[in-house]
């Protein structure tokens, strides 16, 4: 088995997941190549810690905190439905009137810039734009 | 009190039934927030979360899944929106870019004398080569590998979890495997530590 070899099965080996052929092939290049045997040792300890990792002791005020956090939460849940239902009627009408003021306003600079539209070239370019801008969410509204 | 019980109970609002529902379980929910987030104040405030959810929505529990696979279930997903919401951040490090920062921490970190001051950095060093490899496989084969290493299910268990055949979870695992020894061959080659 070349180096190559046991590189993409080392793993397989230190889990002995390898069929029993290629486990004996793969200790058996590990016995006379030292560079493999290197990288096998490294691998080993590293995934070593995995066991080590492992929670062993649980927190003794863990279900303190719990119970707590859902105290909080639960005090806390009426004032937050009843400000959603109050943020899903206020959004819609704050919106109405941004869009209404909106409509208004590039109405009206719709009609300054016709007016000026001789000396004020720069603003007649952006008149188009202010007034898409007004009308494209009124048609989504709508369409919704 | 089984958790058949306990569920039953819970149902009706019992509090001592929730207080034993977390302490019989509480090692396993953190254990497995642990494998998915790697840091240990992370799963404890994420495995809270899992509780609280598992208490406001026990009425929607079915009487004949297991409490276990429900537990896995909800901590792997919070884990997983946990991690999503972190990447944001980070989106654009790569794996020896976080080793190296990893390392940087460590050996600031690495100041109170211990028996084995060179053992210990030595580990910790591995810790987070090996944190950093695994965060960097996929999402599947993150879960599928860590519920098989930190909390020792077997396929059919980890199929059930994750609602996948078993064949599935075997690929899985086989291929988060690969790509860990990919990881760690690179980190070795460059003298990751
Ligand atoms: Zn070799």
């Amino acid at each position: 088995m070349k180096c190559k070899a046991v590189h993409s099965k080392l793993i397989f080996f230190l889990e002995r997941e390898l069929p029993e052929p290629e486990m004996k092939a793969v200790q058996e290049h590990l016995a006379a190549c030292p560079e493999c045997a290197l990288f096998a040792e490294e691998m080993k300890k590293t995934l070593s810690i995995l066991e080590t990792e492992k929670v062993s002791e649980v927190n003794p005020y863990f279900y303190t905190r719990v119970k707590a956090k859902l105290d909080r939460q639960s005090e806390i849940q009426p004032s937050g439905i009843r400000s959603s239902v109050l943020a899903r009627v206020l959004q819609p009408v704050a919106f109405s009137i941004i869009l209404i003021l909106g409509i208004y306003g590039g109405v009206k600079m719709g009609a300054t810039g016709a007016k000026t539209a001789s000396t004020f070239t720069a603003e007649q370019e952006m008149v188009p734009y202010l007034n898409d801008m007004d009308v494209e969410p009124l048609e989504t509204f709508l369409m919704e | 009190m089984s958790d058949q019980e306990i569920i039953e109970q819970l149902k009706q609002g019992s509090e001592a039934a929730f207080r034993k529902l977390v302490e019989g379980h509480q090692k396993l929910v953190v254990n497995t927030c642990f494998g998915l987030v790697h840091n240990r104040e992370d799963a404890e405030d994420i495995a809270q979360d899992v509780f609280i959810e598992v208490y406001r929505s026990i009425q929607q529990f079915r009487a004949d899944s297991k409490l276990s696979t429900w537990l896995y279930r909800i901590s792997v997903n919070r884990s997983l929106n946990h991690i999503r919401d972190n990447k944001k951040h980070k989106w654009f490090q790569s794996f020896e870019k976080d080793v190296e920062a990893r390392n940087r921490q460590i050996l600031q970190v690495e100041s109170s004398p211990t028996d084995h001051p060179g053992f210990e950095m030595e580990n910790k060093q591995r810790a987070a080569i090996l944190q950093e490899a695994i965060n960097s496989l996929p999402e599947n084969q993150k879960v599928a590998f860590s519920l098989n290493k930190y909390e020792d299910l077997s396929y059919q268990e980890i199929s059930e979890v994750m609602e996948m055949s078993v064949s599935s979870v075997e690929s899985l695992l086989f291929r988060a495997k690969k790509n860990l020894q990919k990881k760690l061959y690179k980190c070795y080659k460059k003298k990751c530590m």
